[in-house]
């Protein structure tokens, strides 16, 4: 009765629970904080537009490891769980795209 | 059933259920917050200049420190939810009241920040702020607008997690019923995410 769940898939087995890794936790704050420091450093380097891509992508980095070990996404079993971060991206990318494309094309600009 | 004495993890269907509704939720928040990003990318796009002005204003350390302490609280509730699940109840109090204790350290660093800048006559529609460039009207808008929002949401974990502690307490949370702790985690972590995008885009533009 304790794993059967929604669509017949296994909920949170207990050999899953302690598995959980207190060690693994604290490796990913680690590395949040390395990332964090390397943000700070390259911001004071003269790289021009290469040091937002490059913030954006440790800051992309860090929301990958809090989403997959803090918040567990990398041991969900379920396919909605796996589909549903990129889907909700590509409708945010849609949007920044249609955004942008207005932007970069409008007459005079938008002030 | 001789269970009474094992460990069971009694939660089922509502299980996936909550926690797919949490997500659902979160991912609404995720666009919340994206469609500003997306205010503030147009208008730094069009001010880059005046962005990367108002931008050095800000304290960066005061910033650092900030995601540091958020990265940490993180790490605390991840802790305390394991901790409950693995039957720790002991420990699992102690790190979700470190975590509190880290929202509300969090908040009094905010504070001190805005208070500061209000008190250099920036804050929105002040007369200071009104004689500057457009661009710069324009960023510290948008600063207060989503740290402020930002601000709310750790306001609101705070007050989540008083009643999971109490909840703790009261031993309606455990070993076996733990739901609704797992999910206020999830949207702690939401608001450490968006901090993780705020935090170079406001303080380290360069």
């Amino acid at each position: 009765m304790s794993s059967v769940g929604f669509g017949g898939a296994r909920v949170k087995p207990e050999e899953e629970i302690r598995n959980t890794r207190y060690k693994t936790f604290v490796l990913v704050w680690i590395t949040l904080v390395i990332l964090t420091g390397t943000t700070f450093s390259v911001a004071g380097m003269e790289l021009g537009s290469w040091t937002v891509l490059i913030a954006l992508a440790i800051a992309g980095t860090k929301s990958g490891l809090i989403l997959n070990y803090f918040m567990h996404l990398k041991s969900e079993r379920l396919l909605i769980f796996k589909v549903i971060i990129p889907l909700v991206m590509a409708v945010f990318l849609v949007f920044i795209l249609l955004t942008f494309s207005d932007l970069a094309f409008r007459w005079g600009g938008v002030k | 059933m001789d269970e009474a004495k094992e460990f069971v993890f009694e939660e089922t269907g509502d299980y996936t259920g909550a926690k797919l509704g949490m997500w659902l939720f979160i991912l609404s928040e995720l666009l919340l917050f994206g469609g500003m990003f997306i205010l503030y990318s147009a208008y730094r796009y069009k001010n880059p200049v005046d962005f990367h002005h108002a931008s050095k204003e800000l304290e960066v350390i005061l910033g650092t420190l900030n995601t540091i302490i958020l990265l940490t609280s993180s790490l605390s509730i991840a802790a305390s939810i394991a901790a409950i699940q693995k039957g720790q109840r002991k420990l699992s109090v102690y790190l979700l009241m470190a975590t509190m204790a880290l929202g509300l350290l969090f908040l009094v660093n905010k504070g001190f920040e805005w208070g500061a800048k209000v008190e250099h006559g920036i804050y929105p529609n002040s007369p200071t702020l009104l004689a500057r460039a457009k661009g710069e009207i324009l960023f510290f808008g948008l600063y207060y607008v989503m740290t402020g929002l930002h601000g709310l949401h750790v306001l609101v974990g705070v007050c989540v997690f008083s009643v999971m502690l109490f909840l703790i307490a009261k031993d309606k949370i455990n070993q076996a019923h733990f739901t609704p702790f797992e999910n206020s985690g999830l949207y702690w972590h939401l608001v450490d995410i968006v901090w993780i995008f705020l935090y170079p885009l406001f303080y380290l533009i360069t």
